[in-house]
């Protein structure tokens, strides 16, 4: 689960790390006295609360908006309130939102925090240890991703002791790895640890500070902040719960979340149905090497419920761009005869328009197969996997 | 016989008196897996399906020398069930549950690191020893008696490598489901290890995954061994494009790209017979089996 900019900057200053003055403006009127309270002289900044990175190279899709990125460095005070008013409203595309875009509901207005430099901080799992590891770049960029797979030697890499966080060791590695004064020292162990503190009391699983300013007194300060949480934890953690914005996920997807199932796009025209990702992810390899793609996936796990499982499998029948659907089960704690059921149900509620293939193994594959047999819905049964996908491919090219 | 679990293995339930754990304890004990004990905190002194039950898995193996566990408590209670196992001394523990948060997975790790326990898990269908041992959820009429170790990080393409063992004509000596999580206990290194000294296994069926670099270190093991038995590998997720959110941003940071044709390439360059689909891996079966003297 992801938050935004301004909510992990507010989770950071409690840390002590030191983040810019700033607010949150729902309208260009509010904009503008966040704005005067933040910083009597400017520059401000705008930045466009989406939950996406590269922000600043994106754009918006609405002419009006203007044609500079999401994120805006504004001079004049009388600015404030008419760029305000192109953001809001609008909707940005950036690298990572897909064509689609996202809407910008609200700005955080910042202060401008002049500094002589940059650099990115992160923390992440390393799950082949397993530990936390912080992970330190001299980047002008934002775009870490594009440092580790070009450039990886540039990034510095250190396990951190999961109670215990850096040590004085490992405050000093950092140091002359960035080269940094002496005078920074002290910041920036408060700065590392306090970002530790926050990844293990929040059960984090990434927080990144792209980038880390230094001020010229040496200080450091978090210029843009970004958190990402363990899903299974947040029962440990009401009050982050509580910031999950849905709008930012996919619709199919929260439907899904909320039966407990996966749900996973993709840009084909197959829709699966599985109980597990690696059957999943082995029936769109099959898929794909027939030159076919996959639209969605949805992941019913070890479901019980005949109720969720038939409105799981609704959310695919629904699809308007899914041309035939593949459900392919292995029952173990997971009843066949429960998604047979389901299917019915399903197919009964929204109709079933497009082919559909059905392969059952493992527990009550027989009762399904039964089931299925006698609801004389236009489906085909495979005996595996191969046979299910060849049977599809065939029936989708027959439909259209 | 087979590997981690026999006949002779005395099990443990933890949490025995969950509905799951009823469910499966009565399978597993029809199967003739040797249960003799459950521990529910709180329910010590009763019996559940003709079994003692005690309030601590250290009373447990005192009154009754268990020496597994298979564990169907609830994910928040994970890390203490594990931590009370490897104080208890344990040799191994199957943990079933699902959504166990990360961060008590690295506690757990390293609670792991100053014990003899082995863990297998979280998130898993457990381990299966044909005809002898059931210690999880698996669906047991699936599985046959013969000499095939079976290890793999996808639940679902356990059951499938299963059924593909069964097409060729063969049975399972052992089969491991290491977990579907970003973190889990035993990796494919320490349990092709045991395969590898295993006299009731002929061949390994080895199914990877999205994320990490466990099939690389697996293949820099197998190219170590002066004598091998052969594996066959497949490693699902080529389809999913790089940098999708199944697999793990984390991963791209610290590891670099990894995609799955890396983790073919690795495994096929170790002398490991990697398949493109998962069923090809009967015909591969079908292929070694005279040369490796499979066929029971």
């Amino acid at each position: 689960m992801n938050i935004h900019e301004y909510q992990a900057k507010k989770i950071l200053s409690q840390y002590g790390i030191n983040i810019p003055k700033g607010g949150i403006a729902y309208t260009p009127s509010e904009a503008k006295s966040v704005a005067a309270r933040v910083s009597f002289r400017g520059p401000w900044m705008l930045k466009s609360q989406i939950q996406s990175g590269a922000r600043n190279r994106g754009h918006f899709l609405e002419k009006e908006a203007g044609k500079a990125g999401g994120i805006r460095l504004v001079k004049h005070r009388r600015e404030i309130a008419r760029e305000a008013e192109k953001m809001l409203g609008s909707t940005l595309v950036t690298e990572q939102t897909g064509p689609k875009g996202k809407l910008v509901s609200r700005l955080y207005v910042e202060a401008f925090c002049k500094v002589s430099r940059i650099f990115y901080a992160g923390l992440v799992i390393d799950r082949m240890i397993p530990a936390v590891t912080l992970l330190i770049a001299e980047v002008s960029t934002e775009n870490i991703t594009g440092v580790a797979l070009e450039h990886p030697e540039k990034i510095l890499k250190i396990q951190l002791d999961l109670d215990k966080g850096a040590s004085p060791a490992q405050i000093q590695e950092v140091m002359a790895f960035l080269k940094l004064k002496p005078r920074s020292a002290a910041s920036l162990e408060n700065f590392i640890n306090g970002m530790h503190k926050a990844f293990k009391d929040y059960d984090a699983t990434m927080i990144e500070v792209t980038p880390v300013g230094v001020m010229r007194n040496g200080g450091l300060i978090a210029l843009d902040a970004k958190m990402s949480f363990d899903k299974n934890a947040l029962y440990r953690h009401p009050e982050i719960r509580r910031l999950e914005d849905e709008y930012e996920e996919d619709d199919y997807e929260i439907q899904a979340n909320k039966y407990g199932f996966n749900y996973s796009e993709f840009d084909g025209n197959i829709g699966c149905i599985v109980n597990g990702d690696g059957i999943a992810l082995a029936a769109m390899d099959l898929l794909r090497s027939k030159g076919v793609g996959t639209a969605c996936f949805l992941n019913v796990k070890g479901g019980v419920d005949k109720e969720k499982i038939a409105s799981g499998i609704k959310i695919i029948m629904t699809n308007p761009r899914v041309e035939g659907i593949l459900i392919n089960i292995l029952g173990g704690f997971l009843r066949c005869n429960l998604i047979a059921e389901g299917i019915i149900s399903a197919a009964y509620d929204v109709g079933l328009n497009v082919p559909l293939v059905v392969r059952f193994e493992g527990t009550n594959k027989d009762e399904a197969k039964e089931i299925l047999e006698h609801s004389k819905l236009p489906l085909v049964i495979a005996n595996d996997m191969q046979e299910a996908v060849d049977t599809l491919i065939k029936a989708v090219e027959e439909s259209d | 016989m087979s590997i981690l679990v026999d006949k002779n293995s005395r099990v443990l339930c933890q949490g025995i008196t969950g509905t799951q754990a009823t469910f499966h304890i009565r399978r597993s004990l029809d199967y003739g897996t040797n249960v003799v004990a459950g521990v529910t905190p709180g329910k010590g002194g009763n019996m559940h399906l003709g079994l003692p039950v005690f309030n601590t898995v250290k009373e447990a193996v005192a009154e009754t020398g268990v020496n597994s566990s298979v564990m169907y408590v609830p994910a928040r209670s994970v890390k203490g069930a594990v931590r009370e196992a490897a104080e208890a001394g344990l040799e191994l523990v199957v943990c079933i549950a699902d959504g166990v948060p990360i961060r008590d997975m690295i506690e757990i790790k390293n609670i792991l690191k100053g014990s003899q326990t082995k863990l297998i898990g979280p998130n898993t269908p457990g381990i299966i020893t044909p005809g002898a041992a059931r210690l999880g959820i698996f669906p047991e009429n699936i599985h046959t008696p013969g000499r095939i170790g079976i290890v793999s990080r996808s639940s679902t393409l356990t059951y499938e490598a299963v059924v593909e063992t069964k097409r060729a004509g063969m049975g399972q000596s052992t089969v491991i489901g290491l977990g579907d999580d970003m973190i889990f206990g035993m990796d494919f290194v320490d349990v092709l290890e045991r395969f590898m000294k295993d006299d009731n296994t002929d061949a390994v069926v080895m199914i990877g995954a999205l994320g990490g670099t466990f099939e690389e270190n697996a293949a820099e093991y197998y190219r170590s061994l002066k004598h091998k038995k052969p594996i066959i590998g497949f490693v699902a997720g080529e389809a999913i494009p790089f940098g999708h959110k199944m697999g793990y941003a984390g991963d791209i940071i610290t590891k670099g790209r990894i995609s799955v044709q890396d983790k073919k390439d690795a495994m096929n360059a170790a002398g490991i017979t990697v398949v493109n689909h998962i069923n090809a891996i009967h015909e591969k079966l079908q292929e070694l089996a005279v040369p490796a003297g499979l066929k029971k």
